[in-house]
């Protein structure tokens, strides 16, 4: 049996735990925050449920603060990560260039910002690969601003601080789609071919 | 004795002035409103406050008669707490002459649960969509919302609630699985 199977048996109208994740990160309306409270101040099983949400939530937080993931992120996030005092390294890459770097102990948080124009790209993946081509690791269908003119990417600080010195290589790979309108057999002006 | 009373049972001996029976209404109702401290205050600290406080304000409140019907109590404790947050938003002035009054029957709280456990939930991350982790991360780094973690990320706000609700699935199921 589950915890959420053990909680319907024994909570009427059991809150969702999508409403109790959003209500502990203040992101329900005040009507639905204070129906919840109220439910929450009545019933065990969803206050049980509660602090299972925010055990995961606290998890999390810790997790998003370590800089152990790899993650793509936006660059609201990142500057304030720095007006709120974490140490971010950054690096700015410009396709075909050879950046050195690296990251010290008191670093939190190392970024990597990759120039690109992605107007029209439906699809991004990020691929890693060592000098010798092999891909040692793929960020598939990445969320990007296709008018941001690049890529941020958080690469883990707890991966970084304890690895070799070594050479990887970055690449974006842009998934454009080409509907192609055959040709109209005996016109000899005008072509079909657009680019979506 | 008084742990296995009904609330109902409970009410009539702090009605007659029982002192266990009070200890054991702040143990029932100690935990969730320091859920609520924490979710409107975030701060342990002032948490334990409103504890103490709205404790303090119930006992008074049961000593007095006034919530001998079921129904009026949890939206009593309730409604304390939110006139109480309120207040302590607007001053930080303490309670001390009902500390001073009630203070004995005062007991500590139950402590923060216990953290779960940090590189499997890491790995239960990394199995998420990358676009679920960018949501989760920024989500939970700071409390981002909706609006700006997709402006940043290129997706609208509605899809960004839909993204974090699926991907807490995930990593609840994830963690239940690996448990």
């Amino acid at each position: 049996m589950t915890r959420e199977d053990e909680t319907s048996a024994t909570c009427g109208r059991p809150i969702d735990p999508a409403v109790l994740a959003d209500y502990w990160l203040a992101l329900l309306p005040a009507a639905e925050e204070e129906a919840v409270e109220a439910h929450l101040f009545e019933c065990d099983a969803c206050d049980d449920r509660l602090r299972g949400i925010i055990e995961m939530a606290e998890a999390l937080r810790a997790l998003a603060h370590s800089g152990a993931l790899r993650v793509v992120l936006g660059e609201d996030f990142i500057r304030h990560a720095e007006e709120t005092g974490r140490r971010v390294r950054q690096y700015d890459f410009v396709p075909g260039q050879t950046v050195p770097c690296t990251i010290s102990a008191d670093d939190d948080l190392l970024v990597a910002r990759l120039a690109v124009d992605l107007s029209g790209a439906e699809r991004v993946d990020l691929s890693f690969r060592d000098p010798q081509g092999v891909e040692r690791g793929r960020m598939n269908d990445i969320p990007v601003r296709t008018d941001a003119g690049h890529v941020t990417f958080q690469e883990s600080a707890t991966f970084a601080k304890a690895a070799p010195s070594s050479s990887m290589v970055a690449r974006l790979l842009g998934e454009y789609f080409f509907q192609h309108t055959r040709t109209i057999p005996g016109r000899l002006v005008g072509t079909g071919d657009r680019m979506h | 004795m008084f742990a296995e009373m009904s609330d109902a049972a409970l009410v009539q001996c702090v009605a007659k002035g029982q002192h266990e029976a009070e200890a054991e209404v702040c143990r029932r109702l100690g935990p969730r409103i320091r859920l609520y401290g924490l979710r409107h205050l975030h701060s342990a600290s002032a948490a334990d406050d409103l504890v103490q406080h709205v404790l303090l304000k119930t006992l008074e409140a049961l000593r007095a008669g006034r919530l001998r019907e079921a129904v009026k109590r949890a939206p009593f404790v309730l409604g304390t707490c939110r006139m109480t947050v309120l207040e302590l938003r607007s001053s930080q002035q303490r309670q001390e002459h009902l500390l001073e009054e009630f203070g004995g029957v005062l007991m500590p709280v139950q402590a923060d649960p216990t953290p779960l456990d940090g590189e499997r939930l890491a790995r239960c991350v990394g199995a998420l969509r990358e676009r679920e982790r960018s949501v989760v991360v920024m989500t939970y780094y700071d409390e981002t919302s909706a609006i700006e973690t997709g402006r940043s990320l290129g997706i609208s706000e509605a899809n960004v609630r839909v993204i974090r609700h699926r991907a807490l699935k995930q990593l609840r199921a994830c963690m239940e699985a690996t448990a």
